[in-house]
């Protein structure tokens, strides 16, 4: 009964998506070796991490707000699960422990936004300045190595020929289209992106959902950081510098993030977004195309698909 | 008490300069060395580049409609990198700050064609230019920084007049005069303001929104390449990541000032006097022998403390409001 009003991917994610197999043929008959195996599983190995906290940036930004510190969040959460493991602790009783730092982390940007009010975006800035400062005091200009914890084997695992990794996140995006698209959290959060003042005169705790969304993106990033110590065996300063930007721009791509069109979207479109960066990266170094101007591409792209969305707006609008 | 609180809510300048006479006299009491004329005015120039490049952002907070420019600093590293390419090419100086201006404007412009005519949201458009921005500096250097500039570019930066560091006596000082009349005494100032506070009530006004938004976005990219000449100077040379993070910085110390990010509300004023607040409190940290690191994390607790002070001084003083 309420089935029409749970809304399926949109034409804006199958467009994604048509450009992503698009982009892949292009790069595929550009340079020979882009469609090998070995290329793929890299170019997952190397996203997994953004791809994970892509899922959190997308339900902060759909409700109209963003997270400027997930990268700095990863990089203490990192360093302390990093440590945890050269003491030989554990590996569960890590991850529990490193999600429940994300949540901690995420509910301190939760509480100052919904409680006190502050916009989010300063919010976050503030927050990144002060968990990046919190990285360099923990690490104070050395390199955690050598951390070889049980969760290594996931990077490199495959079942049946599949990359464990990939079936990772697939995992995940299914699990959070699940709850965005199914579950009351995932109304509401929606609810509360398009309208903030329709939702809270339905009786929606817009509080309770902003602290909730940015505990979740904690926990998010937590998980994700577990993942960069599987795959680099290591911490250094500079980790997680460029994160919050790159998933910004995932989302975007992906067709989230246009006010005044209501908050559209979903995960599916934040994946195809988060991949079509990745070979698009991916491409530009096996191209031979300087990968200084990699940003160039990727900057581009953003503004591209945003003019995109709002030519189709308009062609929407006119048809109604 | 109340009155106080009253006077401070109202008056984010007033709050912002006891905040300022409180961190002199704590760092003249951890240092003798800090009390003295000639070096709160040495202490200045550090804060050159960084007043530029938050008036612009200010003035783009100002106008509302989600109004920000993520793109300062990348603007600020190619307009630089035009500046040392030209250089490079044996032009004069003179033609070469000519070209760095129009450099910065040029960019401006393609941030304010975005935002104004296409109607793009500030926030992603300017994400996309600073990458296309960042990574072109990037591309025209090879990552390598341009050097070679002739001694009496140092003028600008590495000397004084009558104890005043250059910079900030013939770039920064005339610079905020014209900004501050521009947006005080003009009509473009007052139409911003209005855009910023009732973008409706403005399009009854007969504003031409499109008009003011598109100069509202080139003034960044006018300052940034300031900056970019000033910095030049200052390091002598022309590195494609010399405005990496000032973009967040300047974002920063426009929200201490009390810019509103939803717009309308602010003062540059109090923008000025907090980047006065940054420089020293950066200062007196190194003063203080803390780690440099630590600059960052106070910046950040400085903001967080100065917006939810307003927050709470407002709840105190009215009902508390639901959203």
């Amino acid at each position: 009964m309420f089935a029409k009003y749970i809304p399926k991917p949109g034409r804006r994610e199958y467009i994604t998506f048509l450009l992503l197999f698009i982009e892949i043929i292009v790069f595929g008959l550009l340079a020979p070796h882009f469609l090998s195996e070995r290329n793929f599983v890299r170019v997952i190995q190397n996203s997994a991490e953004i791809a994970i906290v892509s899922i959190g940036m997308t339900i902060v930004m759909l409700l109209g707000g963003i997270d400027l510190s997930v990268g700095s969040m990863m990089g203490v959460i990192a360093i302390v699960a990093g440590n945890l493991i050269q003491k030989g602790i554990n590996s569960i009783l890590i991850l529990i422990v490193s999600i429940l730092i994300g949540i901690l982390l995420g509910l301190v940007n939760g509480l100052l936004v919904a409680i006190f009010n502050i916009p989010d975006m300063i919010v976050t800035l503030a927050t990144m300045n002060i968990w990046r400062a919190v990285i360099f005091m923990l690490l104070g200009g050395r390199w955690l190595t050598g951390l070889s914890s049980d969760y290594a084997m996931i990077t490199k695992a495959k079942i049946f020929g599949i990359p464990v990794l990939l079936l990772l996140i697939i995992l995940f995006y299914a699990i959070f289209y699940y709850v965005l698209m199914y579950r009351p959290f995932g109304r509401h959060i929606y609810a509360v992106g398009n309208n903030i003042q329709a939702a809270n005169l339905n009786g929606i705790n817009i509080q309770k959902i902003k602290i909730a969304s940015y505990c979740l993106t904690g926990g998010i990033v937590a998980i994700s950081a577990m993942l960069y110590i599987a795959r680099m065996g290591s911490v250094e300063m500079t980790i997680g510098n460029d994160m919050a930007i790159s998933c910004i721009a995932a989302v975007t791509i992906g067709g989230i993030g246009m006010k005044g069109s209501g908050k559209r979207g979903s995960v599916v479109g934040t994946l195809a977004g988060v991949m079509f960066i990745a070979f698009l990266r991916n491409g530009i170094v096996i191209l031979g195309i300087p990968s200084l101007l990699e940003n160039c591409f990727i900057g581009s792209l953003i503004i591209l698909s945003v003019i995109f969305d709002k030519i189709s707006l308009e062609k929407r609008r006119i048809k109604q | 008490m109340k009155k106080i609180l009253i006077t401070f809510q109202k008056s984010r300048t007033l709050f912002l300069l006891m905040l300022l006479i409180i961190e002199v006299m704590i760092l003249s009491l951890l240092s003798p060395y800090f009390l003295k004329l000639s070096n709160l005015i040495e202490i200045t120039q550090f804060g050159a580049i960084l007043i530029l490049l938050a008036m612009g952002e200010s003035i783009v907070m100002l106008s509302g409609g989600e109004g920000i420019d993520l793109s300062v600093g990348s603007m600020l590293s190619l307009s630089g990198v035009f500046f040392g390419l030209v250089t490079q090419a044996k032009y004069s100086m003179v033609i070469a700050i000519i070209v760095t201006i129009i450099a910065g404007g040029t960019l401006g412009s393609i941030n304010a064609f975005f935002i104004a005519i296409m109607k793009m949201p500030p926030l992603i458009a300017t994400l996309g230019t600073q990458y296309v921005f960042g990574s072109l500096a990037l591309y025209l250097t090879n990552g390598i920084p341009i050097s070679g500039f002739p001694k009496s570019f140092e003028f600008l930066s590495l000397e004084s007049t009558f104890g005043i560091p250059n910079q900030i006596l013939f770039i920064v000082i005339p610079v905020s005069i014209v900004i501050l009349l521009l947006m005080y005494k003009t009509k473009f100032g007052r139409e911003v303001y209005l855009l910023g506070t009732n973008p409706i009530a403005a399009k009854y006004s007969a504003i031409n929104e499109k008009k003011v938004r598109f100069i509202v976005y080139v003034i960044p990219g006018l300052l940034a390449a300031l900056g970019a000449i000033i910095s030049n100077s200052w390091l002598m040379t022309a590195r494609a990541d010399a405005g990496l993070g000032l973009e967040l910085q300047a974002i920063t110390v426009a929200c201490l000032g009390g810019i509103a990010v939803e717009g309308g509300r602010g003062n540059l004023g109090a923008v000025i006097i907090s980047v006065l607040i940054i420089t020293m409190m950066n200062s007196g940290l190194q003063i203080a022998n803390v780690n440099s690191i630590w600059q960052l994390a106070v910046l950040g607790f400085v903001l967080l403390i100065a917006v939810s002070f307003n927050h709470i001084v407002s709840n105190i003083l009215s009902k508390p409001q639901k959203f």
